[in-house]
């Protein structure tokens, strides 16, 4: 390109009219000369200007060219073809607005997916140069995929013996507390947390490092956006007032940005120094060094992972404290932490490609409907497109025309499939609200799924990628026709898209009988699964957590005095399940233990199948007496009656799981011998990896032993007692422990499969409507455009019979190969799908291959479409042959 | 169509024509084709449709420059002049088309 021609373009560009006008006057001139010179030869006026047009040849063709020449035609043909696309929009508006909502319906849905998908696994976190920064972790062994936790003298340690990182940060997220009222989730960080990420407050200070000295840390939090708004309503003057956590005030030194997130997927509420953990847990007061934290390093700028790695493992070696841990491992892994759920974009595309592919079935379904309807309208508009094939317009020029009108419905499709994801991302919450547990709904509010950038690209790439697929076949077959005889008014047999029509609704066939399949393989097993008997009793007892011990004695007496409570027992651990230790004769097989007081066994309906239950006087461990379930039983004493046994721990007790829900307080386990005095059946509640059993082995205790949790069990329903506690417990004790009812523990593997059902039953109706709707629209068109040949059929006799089953045929095989091809998909893809990490946690409770599920969602599918097809069947039948044959 | 009654000039060389048409006065694109055909003596009918997306191709590439001046019949019409580029251009195309021609013209001879 050179400066004359960037000129010429620049002034086509600038002033394309007066170029065109040159154009013309410049190839009429040519003609006139031509003519001239041919009428001075001796031709008449008439016979000269022809013989001038025959050897100039066509002047659009050479305008055209010259155009092209010019290197603007591009942008000239595709204003032109715009314009065009808006006046045919204008003439058939109920066709563009049908196009457009159906697929704005398709791209907002798979939009939805995108989001969550794009909020957890592309999303960078708004922190400088994100990617220097790694996580520190410490594999069980070299190369293994579990970790062993940190804990804070480690970090302590980290920093003090080496030198290879920039910066760390220790960390404690997902802590959940209330402040001043409100459910609230944070983050527990380091003074130097703000300082190391490289972000500053947007209103007010952040962290420093003396906000978390040891055992002096100040009591400040930094709040997110989020919570500023939500809390305080975007008050500037928040910056400097006091927030209650736990009964402690806090002050709010600081707001951070908008986007900053806080390495962590979901945004934290609020930042406050990890030395104060006590105040939001105190329970675990005077044991902070055994809280597991993460630890976040920044890389020196220009310093590979591989080589920060290798600097680093030589660290615990040369450390002695970790070195006297010698089942601890030596070695160390750097892996990126930028604030996504993994640093692997393709193991996120793993994890979500089940549910790309179910919602994608939607645009899938969606864009087959249109191009159904873009190939019926092809055929209408065959004497518009024959007459401008006849006047010279090339057959790419119309291709290209015809995607231009559907590049142009599926753009407006992506404005509304934004107003379609943004509904549909809302009505997902609520309904989550409404539907989930009370305790977990407390917090579903909190998750934020930005939609920023990313997904508008992707909304804007779908559409693009959605024109490809539903515009281009039509496109094309509607401009392979022969001029002439469409001009005459025939429509030429290679137009009528009969075969590509049936692979449409084929393939929305199998996309419909695909998803139904799934919805109603999810309903079962989730019917199936709430069907399956406890084991425990859960549907009117509670857990209460006790985690403030100076105020137990005055909890319990609240507690048993409550109208609400029926019976209560004690408990330790938390929940159901036990803890660890290993007993003498049984080495290498751990034992789960667990101390419950007298009341336990029947507060739950465990059954006692032998011996006897704890005595209500044994309510210490010193009382030398245990009850074991019947699978422990078996398993320790397989071939002896248990009754009477003896149970010995050895004198290693594991290290307790101190987490920030775990017990930090435990009962001390006696190293001594414990006879067997009862067997018990097996308590366990749900299936799969939501499965928990309860302890093989119980030993007594009291509910005034430090550490125990309680297990109520309710007058009525556990959710109303679960309220009526937290009120009336709250006076005696602000700092109480959380309380959770067994149906909510019992529930959670049973509403995945009820979620599960639920999306996928309504992509199932949707794909049934759209299917249904795009079959009745093409049958429909098929009668009226055949209504000439019916009629005459029916002129020659046949009957309203013959004319029903002719197009009821048109419709049966394509719906026939759909089911039976959705059928065999499904089998063979939900073996697929299940065995993706995402469906790995349900495929042990999904029957895959339930016969009643796929029966009843193929009869269903049929139905459907019997209803579709009969309507414009009935109409076929109503022809009047007379009127049919004297249209034309 | 008309297109295929026009015998065809050698593909290629209508650059060639066209620059050396210009090279001594300045012609609009009618003249062009006209002055072609004179000098061949009819042998070389340069097709119209393509005459005109070829001038404004050479435009593009700067080796012609246009103005608008009035015209035999009193009309406004485009003349085409060979810019500097043009005439160097047509230095290099003539050098090759009578290499070209002297090569056939020896293997015709000899053949």
């Amino acid at each position: 390109m050179n400066l004359q021609d960037l000129k010429l373009r620049l002034r086509a560009l600038i002033a394309p009219r007066r170029v065109e006008h040159e154009l013309d006057e410049e190839l009429s001139l040519h003609i006139e000369l031509d003519t001239q010179k041919h009428i001075d030869r001796g031709l008449s006026p008439a016979d000269a200007r022809a013989r001038a047009l025959a050897r100039f040849g066509s002047p659009a063709l050479a305008a055209e060219e010259c155009r092209d020449a010019r290197g603007t035609a591009f942008i000239d043909n595709t204003i032109r073809d715009i314009l065009y696309a808006f006046r045919t929009f204008r003439r058939a508006p109920l066709a563009a607005l049908t196009i457009v909502g159906t697929v704005a319906l398709g791209l907002g849905l798979v939009a939805v997916v995108f989001t969550f998908y794009s909020a957890m696994f592309l999303r960078v976190d708004a922190v400088r140069n994100p990617e220097e920064l790694v996580e520190v972790r410490r594999p069980t062994s070299p190369g293994a995929g579990s970790w062993v936790t940190f804990v804070r003298r480690d970090y302590d340690a980290l920093l003090r013996d080496t030198t290879t990182l920039a910066g760390a940060v220790a960390m404690l997220p997902d802590v959940t507390t209330r402040v001043d009222g409100r459910a609230v989730q944070g983050t527990l960080v380091t003074g130097n947390f703000f300082d190391v990420l490289g972000v500053g407050a947007s209103l007010g200070r952040t962290l420093m490092a003396d906000d978390d000295a040891r055992h002096a840390g100040r009591p400040v939090m930094v709040l997110s956006y989020r919570a500023w708004s939500r809390v305080f309503g975007g008050d500037r003057d928040a910056v400097g007032r006091s927030v209650l956590v736990n009964g402690a005030a806090f002050e709010v030194i600081g707001v951070m940005p908008p986007d900053f997130r806080g390495l962590t997927v979901m945004p934290s509420d609020f930042w406050a120094p990890l030395d104060l953990i006590d105040q939001f847990r105190p329970a675990l007061a005077g044991k902070e060094d055994e809280v597991r934290i993460d630890i976040i390093g920044r890389l020196k700028p220009g310093m590979s992972p591989a080589a920060a790695m290798a600097e680093l493992s030589a660290w615990p070696a040369g450390n002695p404290e970790m070195k006297a841990q010698s089942n601890r491992p030596k070695t160390i892994v750097l892996r990126p932490r930028q604030g996504t759920a993994s640093p692997d974009v393709l193991d996120g595309f793993r994890w979500f490609s089940p549910i790309f592919f179910a919602f994608g079935l939607i645009l899938l379904i969606a864009c087959a409907n249109v191009a159904n309807l873009l190939l019926a309208r092809g055929v209408a508009r065959q004497r518009e497109i024959g007459v401008r094939l006849t006047l010279g317009a090339s057959r790419g020029r119309i291709v290209r025309q015809l995607l231009t009108e559907s590049l142009i419905l599926a753009l407006a499709a992506a404005v509304c499939g934004f107003g379609v994801l943004l509904f549909t991302l809302e009505a997902a919450t609520r309904a989550a609200v409404l539907t989930a547990q009370p305790a977990i709904a407390e917090l579903i509010g909190l998750a934020a799924f930005a939609i920023d950038w990313r997904v508008a690209l992707f909304l804007l790439g779908g559409a693009v990628a959605s024109t490809i697929f539903f515009g281009l076949a039509p496109a094309l077959q509607a401009t392979r026709l022969e001029p002439v005889r469409t001009m005459r008014g025939e429509i030429t047999r290679d137009a009528r898209p009969g075969r590509a029509r049936h692979a449409l609704i084929a393939v929305q066939v199998t996309a419909s009988a695909l998803l139904l399949i799934c919805a109603a393989v999810f309903l079962r097993s989730a019917l199936v699964a709430a069907d399956q008997a406890p084991g425990l009793r859960t549907s009117d007892t509670l857990w209460l957590e006790m985690n403030n011990e100076s105020t137990r004695a005055a909890m319990l007496q609240a507690v048993a005095g409550d109208p609400a409570v029926a019976a209560m027992a004690a408990s330790w651990p938390h929940g159901v399940g036990g803890n660890l230790a290993e007993a003498r004769g049984a080495v290498g097989v751990p034992v789960e233990y667990k101390f419950v007081s007298p009341e336990y066994f029947n507060l739950f309906d465990i059954a006692l199948v032998r011996g006897r239950l704890f005595t209500p006087g044994e309510r210490n461990p010193s009382a030398g007496v245990v009850v074991v379930s019947e699978r422990e039983a078996r398993r320790l004493w397989p071939d002896a009656d248990a009754l009477g046994q003896v149970v010995e721990f050895d004198g290693y007790q594991r290290r307790p799981r101190v987490g920030l829900n775990a017990p930090a307080v435990s009962p001390e386990l006696p190293f001594r011998a414990f006879t067997v005095v009862g067997v018990v059946r097996e308590a366990r509640i749900g299936r799969g990896i939501y499965e928990q059993v309860d302890a093989g082995v119980y030993l007594p205790i009291s509910p005034e032993a430090a550490g125990t949790s309680l297990a109520l069990r309710g007058t009525g329903d556990p959710d109303l007692v679960r309220e009526q506690l937290i009120e009336r417990l709250t006076k005696v004790d602000p700092a109480m422990g959380s309380i959770t009812t067994m149906r909510t523990i019992a529930g959670v593997a049973v509403y995945m499969l009820q979620v599960a059902f639920w999306i996928t039953a309504i992509l199932g109706a949707l794909a049934l409507t759209l299917t249904m709707t795009g079959l009745f629209s093409v049958l429909s068109y098929i009668v009226a455009q055949q209504a000439k040949e019916i009629g005459v059929r029916m002129a020659l006799g046949a009957t309203t019979r013959d004319i029903a089953r002719l197009v009821l045929s048109q419709s049966s095989r394509p719906v026939g190969a759909g089911l039976l091809l959705g059928g065999l998909l499904a089998g063979s893809g939900a073996t697929v799908l299940l065995a993706t990490p995402a469906a790995a946690g349900i495929s042990d409770m999904v029957r895959i291959r339930d016969p009643l599920a796929y029966g009843v969602s193929l009869l269903c599918i049929l139905v459907a479409c019997a209803l579709a097809a009969a309507i414009p069947a009935l109409r076929a039948a109503r022809i009047d042959p007379i009127a049919t044959l004297k249209q034309d | 169509m008309a297109k295929s009654t026009v015998p065809d000039i050698l593909p290629g060389t209508l650059d060639l024509l066209i620059l050396r048409t210009l090279q001594t006065e300045a012609l609009h694109g009618w003249a062009i084709s006209e002055r072609i055909q004179q000098i061949s003596q009819d042998v070389l009918q340069i097709n119209q449709g393509s005459l005109y997306p070829a001038l404004h191709r050479l435009e593009h590439q700067g080796w012609v420059e246009a103005e608008w001046a009035v015209s035999e019949l009193g009309r406004r019409a485009k003349y085409y002049r060979l810019t500097v580029s043009g005439r160097r251009q047509l230095a290099v195309e003539a050098e090759e088309w009578g290499r070209m021609a002297a090569a056939i013209g020896r293997v015709m001879k000899l053949a």
